[in-house]
This record gives C-alpha cells, sequence and structure tokens, in this order.
C-alpha cells in the first residue's frame, strides 16, 4: 500500500507518530519551521492498514492519503 | 491594455472610500453578495486598497500553497503588531516568525495535549458545577469565561489560573478592540482605542512577565517543569540554539490567546444554539456522549477524537458560522497569477471561510443545518482555520477544546431556545462572526 504525505499542509503535529510510529516519524525542517512528517517505510504493508487509517483520520491538517 | 482575463468589479463602490460602507455595515454579507454578483473572483475596493476575494476551492488552494514570498501573510497583519509586540510574529523577521509558530505547534503535540485535555475536562466539570437542575444562560458570555479559564490554564499553569481575575479578561477585551474593522482599515488611527490597547498591552506585559519570572524561579529550584505551553515555550530554541528572549513569552502567549479566545468560544456558543434548534440532532450527539462518558468514562484525548457525531456536528457549525470571515493575504515581490489574471504587486487577496463554506457546488442546499453532510473531497473546501502552512496550528486544540465542553454538558442537560430560533442572528461587532446579543438559552437537567 502507498501512503502519500503533503508537506504543504503538515505543521508538525505528530498525531501520526503517536498512532503509528511503525510509519510516520516527525523530523525537523532545514530552516527551522515547522517539523513536519517522514515516512519510515515507503511501501508499508497491509498488516498496518488500520494504523494507517487512523493516523490519517487523527492528522488534524488531512495532509496524509492512501493510496491503494 | 491587454486582453487578459480580470476579476469582475462589485458594484456598489462609492467615490473615494469604494465598498467601505457596506464591508463595514456587515463584511460576511458583503463578500457573499460579491461571490453572488461576481463569481470565483471579485474585485473591490477599500479605501482606494484594491482587494480581490478569491471564492471557490481552487483559488483558495492557489493562494495557500503559494510560498510567503510571493503572497504575504506578514504585510496585511502590520496592524497586529502592536497587538503581539515587536519581535513577535508580524513583528520579527519571516524566518523568525516561521520559528516561532514551530514553537506552539511542539507546545500542541500529542503528549501535551494528553495533559491538556484533563485540564480543560476538570474546568469545565467546575464550571458547571453549581448550575443546578435548570436555568437560563447567556451562552456567549458564559463561553467567554469558561473558555479564558480552560486557556489560561493550559497556557499559563495553575498557579496563574488560580490567580486569574476578571482584570485579565477586561485588558484581553481593550487589546481586541484594536481589530475592530476600523483599526484594520487605518491602523495608524489617532483613535482612543490604540491608547487603550497599548495600556492593556503593558498591563498584561507586566502580569504575564511576572508568571514567567516566577516560572524562571521554580525551575532554578529544581521544582518538576509542568507540562504547559509557558515551559515548552521556555524550553523551545530557534534553530541556532538560542531561547527566546523572556521578554518576548508574554508577547506569544497573547498571540496564542487572541487566535483561540474567541473563536473557540463562539464556536461552542453557536453549537449551543445550533443543538437548541434541532432536538433531534441534539438527541444523536447526547447518545454518542453517553457511550463514552456515562458510564465512568473520562474525557480524555483519546475518547474525544472518537466521536464521529460531535466532529460531523461540529464541522457543520464551523460550516455555517466560520469565527474568522475573511483571511487576507497581499501579493508581494512580483505580480501573482491566477487562471490567466494577474494580481499586481500590493493587491489584497481575500480568502472568505463565510463564503467558500456557501458553494453550492460542495455544499448542496448551503444554508441548510445538515450535520450528516458528507465532507468534501477538495481538500480547499471546507476552511474554517484556514489552510496551508498558515493554518490555524491551534485547531486540533480548538476541537478538543469544544468538544469537551459540550460533552460535559450534554451529559447533564438538554439545551433549548428561550427565544425564537431564528432570531439568533449573526452579527459581527468585530472581524469575528458572533451569535447575536443575549444568546439566551435554557439548560434542563437530563431525565436519565
Amino acid at each position: 500500500m502507498g501512503v502519500k504525505t503533503d508537506l504543504d499542509l503538515c505543521q508538525g503535529h505528530g498525531m501520526c507518530e503517536d498512532t503509528a510510529p511503525e510509519v510516520f516519524r516527525v523530523v525537523e525542517s532545514q530552516d527551522g519551521s515547522y517539523d513536519h512528517v517522514e515516512l519510515v517505510i515507503a511501501e508499508p504493508d497491509e498488516g498496518l492498514r488500520e494504523k494507517i487509517e487512523e493516523a490519517v483520520r487523527f492528522c488534524p491538517n488531512r495532509a496524509l492519503s492512501i493510496e491503494g | 491594455m491587454s486582453d487578459q482575463p480580470r476579476p469582475k468589479v462589485v458594484s456598489g463602490a462609492q467615490p473615494d472610500v469604494g465598498h467601505y460602507e457596506e464591508f463595514m455595515a456587515h463584511a460576511a454579507h458583503f463578500l457573499y453578495r460579491a461571490y453572488q454578483e461576481c463569481g470565483e473572483l471579485a474585485e473591490f475596493d477599500l479605501f482606494g486598497a484594491k482587494h480581490v476575494l478569491m471564492a471557490g476551492a481552487d483559488a483558495q488552494e492557489a493562494v495557500y500553497r503559494a510560498p510567503d514570498d510571493r503572497v504575504s501573510a506578514a504585510a496585511p497583519y502590520q496592524y497586529m503588531v502592536p497587538v503581539f509586540g515587536e519581535g513577535i510574529q508580524y513583528g520579527a523577521p519571516l524566518e523568525t516568525e516561521r520559528q516561532q509558530v514551530r514553537f506552539m505547534s511542539d507546545a500542541l503535540r500529542p503528549k501535551r495535549m494528553k495533559t491538556y485535555a484533563q485540564v480543560v475536562a476538570q474546568e469545565v466539570e467546575d464550571f458547571i458545577a453549581d448550575w443546578g437542575d435548570e436555568g437560563v444562560r447567556e451562552f456567549h458570555d458564559t463561553f467567554k469565561d469558561m473558555v479564558l479559564r480552560t486557556s489560561t490554564h493550559c497556557l499559563m499553569g495553575k498557579e496563574f489560573r488560580e490567580r486569574l481575575t476578571d482584570e485579565f479578561g477586561v485588558l484581553f477585551a481593550q487589546l481586541e478592540h484594536a481589530i475592530s474593522p476600523e483599526a484594520v482599515v487605518d491602523f495608524k488611527s489617532e483613535a482612543d482605542a490604540f491608547a487603550n490597547r497599548d495600556e492593556a498591552r503593558a498591563r498584561l506585559q507586566d502580569m504575564l512577565m511576572e508568571a514567567v519570572n516566577d516560572r524562571l524561579a521554580a525551575n532554578a529550584r529544581g521544582e518538576e517543569p509542568p507540562t504547559d505551553m509557558l515551559q515548552s515555550f521556555l524550553d523551545a530554541r530557534y534553530k541556532d540554539g538560542s531561547a527566546m528572549a523572556h521578554e518576548l513569552i508574554p508577547g506569544m502567549i497573547i498571540w496564542i490567546m487572541f487566535g483561540g479566545f474567541h473563536t473557540s468560544s463562539n464556536t461552542a456558543a453557536w453549537c449551543c444554539v445550533e443543538l437548541a434548534r434541532h432536538p433531534e440532532y441534539q438527541r444523536e450527539l447526547i447518545e454518542e456522549v453517553d457511550a463514552i462518558y456515562g458510564d465512568g468514562g473520562d474525557l480524555s484525548f483519546t475518547s474525544l477524537r472518537e466521536m464521529p457525531v460531535m466532529e460531523g456536528f461540529l464541522n457543520e457549525t464551523l460550516r455555517l458560522h466560520p469565527p474568522l470571515l475573511t483571511l487576507m493575504r497581499q501579493v508581494v515581490n512580483e505580480p501573482f497569477e491566477y487562471k490567466g489574471n494577474s494580481f499586481e504587486v500590493g493587491t489584497n487577496l481575500v480568502i472568505s471561510p463565510y463564503v467558500s463554506h456557501r458553494l453550492p457546488e460542495h455544499f448542496p442546499d448551503p444554508e441548510k443545518f445538515d450535520p450528516h453532510r458528507e465532507r468534501p473531497e477538495h481538500l480547499f473546501a471546507s476552511i474554517p482555520f484556514g489552510g496551508g502552512k498558515r493554518k490555524c496550528v491551534g485547531n486540533a486544540f480548538a476541537f478538543l477544546q469544544v468538544k469537551s465542553i459540550l460533552t460535559a454538558l450534554l451529559s447533564r442537560y438538554e439545551l433549548s431556545c428561550v427565544d425564537p430560533p431564528e432570531s439568533y442572528a449573526e452579527v459581527m461587532p468585530s472581524l469575528i462572526l458572533r451569535p447575536s446579543d443575549p444568546c439566551n438559552l435554557r439548560y434542563t437537567a437530563r431525565t436519565k
């Protein structure tokens, strides 16, 4: 399954990391502005789908989506 | 003349002042008329300053995704500098401001949000503890009091909250006067409001600085640092490793309070008005509330975020009654292009959640309050908190706070209208859209 992140929308709240740390982590940005999400694994397997769906749902900025 | 497309110009401009008078009379209604008359792009004039309403999800997306060096938030919001202070937000260089909002985001991470959820729940319980079995209250003022308590507690900690007096709220009201529409159009005016603003700002600086110094002393004594935003701001570091100057911390507190105080309290009030107007939806919410809260449950961060019925209700309330009805940007450095239109440097781009949330292509039958509406697919159709990098960073906190208030209320009471349901109107004495005064509702203890 593919996971997409939209960094124009991410403000580094970290709800995804809190919900599915296997898939998402929050990293510092180069310029000191908002931290932002980064994928720990590019193609997580189906076993993680439920957790990822939760992370997508809990993102306050709708910055995450699932593809496929 | 070029043959480039241009936005239609809104009718009714007066000599010299342009559309100022109609805008001032009710900005939301003016902007909605502008959209109905001109469509996606509507040009209007406030005292010679060119404004273009960008209505519609695509136009909003174009603005929200544009970088700061193309469309600037700092330029149109310079009138906030005397409110928050030099060195804070748009009174600081852009790269500093971007790091200061990161400090806010850091203060709203899950670990801290879990603590805030407990604080808010306790404050709300205490607040309604002596309401008795039934009564009538003015809900706008009620929620102002309540949100002031919850917000100062989460921001400044227990000690400050316990010492909170009416003065703090009064000073805040004086500061807010500085963002009345008059002030926005002519912020350099010497009106009394500005003298009051500066006096209130100086007094707030003293009050908040005292709390900062108390905290620094407690930290120096080796006491366990509490989980609140004050501590988070003290611990925050710029990219170069330096901390904020302590004198700037009060400005950070005022800034975040400004963003969250009236917006949240108004939203809570509107939610209650809509609950009272729609007993059928109130029953649905009560069922959900009882399921999570009825049997020894608590208002935890985790339980509050699993409330789909409440969320639908809150989203619909924010759709019809977005507290901020305009969000401004200014074209800087080079012209801004959108769908063949070219907006020259200095043009004010106006985004209006009020208008956007009434576009029939995303919200069929837009005036109807329907909490079961499907959320539009377009990421920029629903924008009560703005969008993109500059979206309100406190949006999740606002949801937490309002959900906590409504859950505690509905677990004890049912709400009903005191006045005819349609008499609760949208008024805007400032740039915030609020329910008309008095916003009286009846609460009656639920029979369990």
